[in-house]
């Protein structure tokens, strides 16, 4: 996960803090991950510190683009990029992050991810306040959702704000958690215009060809394209497909080419770094999705901006994400997505991507998302401070048992707190030093400038401080010097 | 500025609308619930009513198979006392095997003269079989004391109720579409293992064959009779599993009180509690499906 921090440069005391859950493959991970590098050039009056787990060798402190300050918490992921739930583990850890960076506000996102769930418990009892964002959709009828609906239940009880990607998700997140509507705001992400452009010439339409770039499992609809593909190839002789992105149904997919001889018409990628998603997208005039469930698609609006014509599946919060001329819906049947593709084809001769591309820009902005957040921070840092009885009355109304079994909860993470702060005082904690970076808003020269000054600053801070410093906060000198030198090479 | 009276107020005359796209919607926040929030969702689409009557007709289908299993039980114990000797057993298999036989014939519409041809067949290579590995059962578990016996044929039987497939058979009339399950299998097997253990506790080898061929024609032919009798009508199946019950209390009755007490118990919590329990806990029953959900695809991933 990621965490945005944002912290005020003016108003030292006011930071945030957030987790971010990072999206099970990278291509997924650098959509939220453009957002986690866009905010804080975007918000001037916020700083953020972004808290994950460790990843492969990526353990410990790292700066991003723009001085946004990343914590690979140095617990493994075990299934999905998810690590086990411990209750109370990440409580010391959390809480030394919390005080060093001098947060105010934790943002977490994702239901699925247990640090993010721990994260807001710990702190609620902390007295920070909380805000949720929730990325999914879930269903309410497995034994899986149900539990996960009761935890969501749980983490939501206390928190000030929730944010949801779209207004299906909203209902979706509302009906889970029991969380009353005007708690929950809708905010959708955005698109980076300025990466996402159509291609300066337009291309040829003698031959049309159709893009799908998507993880290749059964939730993308993997199965739906098996069944498209070979009844398009069929019926248009000029359609070319290229197919982008790896998963455990692309064998599936491999099965049906060889099937029906379309090895010059369909291309097979593989896994496309994001780096080069673009390049990919302009090198075609439509974009398939074929989803089964999805509260909002990014790689929809990415198409989109890049000037494609976009064919995809009538699921979850997809009807919202565009308007209707830019889109051609479909059910989630064979026979109906071949005829929606029909119907784009016969359509594509009117769309003009760069006029696409500038409407993408009116549209969706990462400014507009910035503002609109900070209007929930706003509001959530309005709510007034509670004590731990105030809070569990919040609780004891989630169910007749479970109410009973989260408040105890709670109020063993509230003795611990109070254990810890014995322990390892808050005193004795170092807050790190505000840094005033370059405000620059252009290109790449100008990150790597604020990154050398940045280990400038540090190179200078720990030779100032060595006689009276002590070991944290040299190591940490030590390690993010080590860091910004690999991460200079991103 | 306040959202609900966005729709009357002279400087915001756009309505809200549900779309993701073009910012902040002007005179809306971002938490704006409208009167169309939650409009898509639909409560209890696929929920069946159910009347307590025609499920404690329902339920009577698991008790006639709980009176047959015990019946066999019975044959079991008398056997293994020495009550029954092999020619009664052997009189026994014959009698089931032509009522079974009977039955199939006046129940059946589409039987034809091939068909019965097939079906006696494939009986009587049955029949051989088990006559040829008769021997090898009698001395198979000669190793093994009484009671690890007893625990694992208890065992296996109770893993053989819980398991079976009570609303058809396993073994189909040719024709039938529905697949035999998972669970299914595992059952009759747990019943054909649960059926050799008893029998390699007897003395001679015509009892061994005797009684395999009893516990077997019961296991794998009992479901197919009791469902061609049900499918040809519903009240002579009432009825059959009426008399059934009746005479296996009956002789449960005179083979051991506690059994009998047992016996009766069980068949009162299937055929009445367990009804009853279900009808009031059906009132709790909240099913919510709504855009949300994940689609389903509407055919079959063949790999």
């Amino acid at each position: 996960m990621f965490t945005f921090l944002f912290g005020n440069r003016y108003r030292s005391s006011v930071v945030h803090f957030f987790f971010l859950k990072l999206q099970f493959l990278f291509r997924c991970w650098s959509n939220l991950g453009t957002g986690v590098v866009f905010l804080p050039k975007i918000l001037h009056h916020s700083q953020v510190v972004v808290a994950t787990h460790a990843y492969g060798n990526r353990s410990g402190v790292r700066y991003m683009t723009g001085g946004l300050k990343v914590y690979y918490i140095p617990w493994r992921p075990f299934l999905m990029q998810n690590t086990l739930p411990t209750f109370y583990g990440t409580l010391s850890i959390i809480r030394t992050i919390l005080v060093r960076e001098k947060i105010s506000l934790v943002h977490g996102h994702q239901a699925f991810s247990t640090l993010c769930h721990e994260a807001l418990m710990h702190a609620r009892t902390m007295g920070y306040k909380a805000v949720f964002t929730d990325h999914s959709l879930y269903g309410f009828a497995d034994v899986g959702s149900i539990h996960m609906n009761k935890v969501l239940q749980f983490t939501l009880a206390d928190v000030s704000q929730a944010i949801c990607v779209s207004h299906t998700s909203k209902e979706n997140t509302v009906l889970r958690s029991g969380l009353p509507p005007e708690r929950v705001f809708v905010i959708p992400n955005a698109v980076d215009t300025a990466m996402f452009k159509p291609a300066p010439k337009p291309l040829d339409r003698n031959e049309i060809i159709i893009v799908v770039i998507s993880r290749l499992v059964y939730r993308k609809g993997a199965d739906l394209l098996v069944e498209v593909i070979p009844e398009v190839c069929r019926i248009y002789p000029n359609v070319r497909f290229i197919v982008g992105g790896d998963g455990p149904k692309r064998v599936r997919l491999e099965e049906m080419r060889e099937k029906h001889s379309l090895q010059d018409r369909v291309e097979m990628l593989g896994a496309v770094p994001h780096a080069q998603v673009q390049s990919v997208l302009i090198s075609g005039h439509i974009f398939l999705n074929s989803s089964l469930t999805e509260a909002f698609c990014i790689a929809i609006l990415e198409a989109a901006s890049c000037g494609l014509l976009t064919v995809s599946t009538r699921v979850g919060g997809v009807p919202e994400v565009l308007p209707d001329d830019m889109i051609v819906l479909a059910e989630p049947d064979p026979v109906d997505m071949v005829l929606a593709i029909r119907k784009a084809i016969s359509i594509l001769p009117k769309i003009d991507p760069q006029v696409m591309h500038e409407r993408m820009k009116k549209l969706y902005n990462w400014h507009d998302v910035a503002k609109r957040t900070e209007i929930v921070y706003d509001r959530a840092l309005k709510c007034s401070n509670q004590n731990l009885i105030e809070r569990l009355s919040r609780y004891l109304s989630c169910g007749a048992w479970a109410g009973k079994l989260f408040a105890l909860v709670m109020i063993i993470d509230y003795l611990l707190w109070h254990l810890l702060r014995l322990w390892k005082p808050t005193e004795d904690i170092d807050k790190v030093p505000d840094f005033i970076l370059p405000n620059n808003q252009d290109g790449k020269s100008s990150r790597f400038k604020g990154i050398q000054k940045l280990s400038l600053n540090l190179n200078m801070i720990a030779q100032k401080k060595k006689a009276h410093i002590d070991t944290t906060e040299l190591c940490l000198a030590k390690i993010l010097r080590h860091f910004l030198r690999i991460s200079w090479r991103i | 500025m306040d959202a609900s009276t966005g729709n009357s107020s002279f400087l915001t005359p756009r309505r809200w609308r549900k779309v993701a796209y073009g910012g902040m919607q002007p005179g809306y926040d971002d938490n704006h619930t409208d009167e169309t929030f939650l409009a898509d969702m639909v409560m209890n689409a696929s929920v069946v009513k159910r009347d307590i009557l025609k499920v404690m007709k329902d339920s009577v289908a698991i008790s006639q198979y709980l009176c047959i299993v015990s019946l066999v039980i019975l044959v079991w114990s008398y056997t293994l006392r020495s009550t029954l000797d092999e020619n009664s057993l052997l009189l026994l298999d014959t009698s089931l095997l032509g009522s079974g036989f009977l039955i199939l014939v006046l129940t059946e519409e589409m039987l034809s003269l091939n068909l019965l041809f097939h079906y006696i067949l494939n009986i009587s290579f049955f029949i051989t079989g088990l006559s040829v590995l008769a021997p090898i059962y009698q001395t198979l578990t000669r190793s093994l004391s009484s009671d690890s016996i007893w625990a694992v044929t208890i065992s296996l039987l109770m893993l053989h109720l819980f398991l079976h497939d009570y609303s058809g058979s396993t073994i189909k009339a040719p024709g039938a579409l529905q697949n035999p399950t998972l669970t299914s299998c595992i059952s009759l097997n747990a019943s054909v293992v649960a059926s050799v253990f008893v029998a390699s506790r007897l003395p001679s080898r015509i009892h061994v064959f005797a009684i395999m061929l009893f516990s077997l024609l019961v296991f794998l032919f009992a479901p197919l009779v009791t469902y061609c009798v049900k499918k040809y009508s519903f009240r002579l199946h009432l009825l059959f599993s009426l008399v059934l019950m009746v005479v296996t209390l009956s002789f449960v009755y005179i083979l051991n009180k506690l059994l009998f007490v047992l016996l009766l118990g069980l068949l009162v919590f299937v055929n009445m509690v367990c009804p009853y329990f279900l009808i009031r806990i059906q009132e709790y029953k909240f099913e919510i499906n709504g855009p949300w959900d994940e689609a389903k695809l509407c055919f079959d991933i063949t790999d």
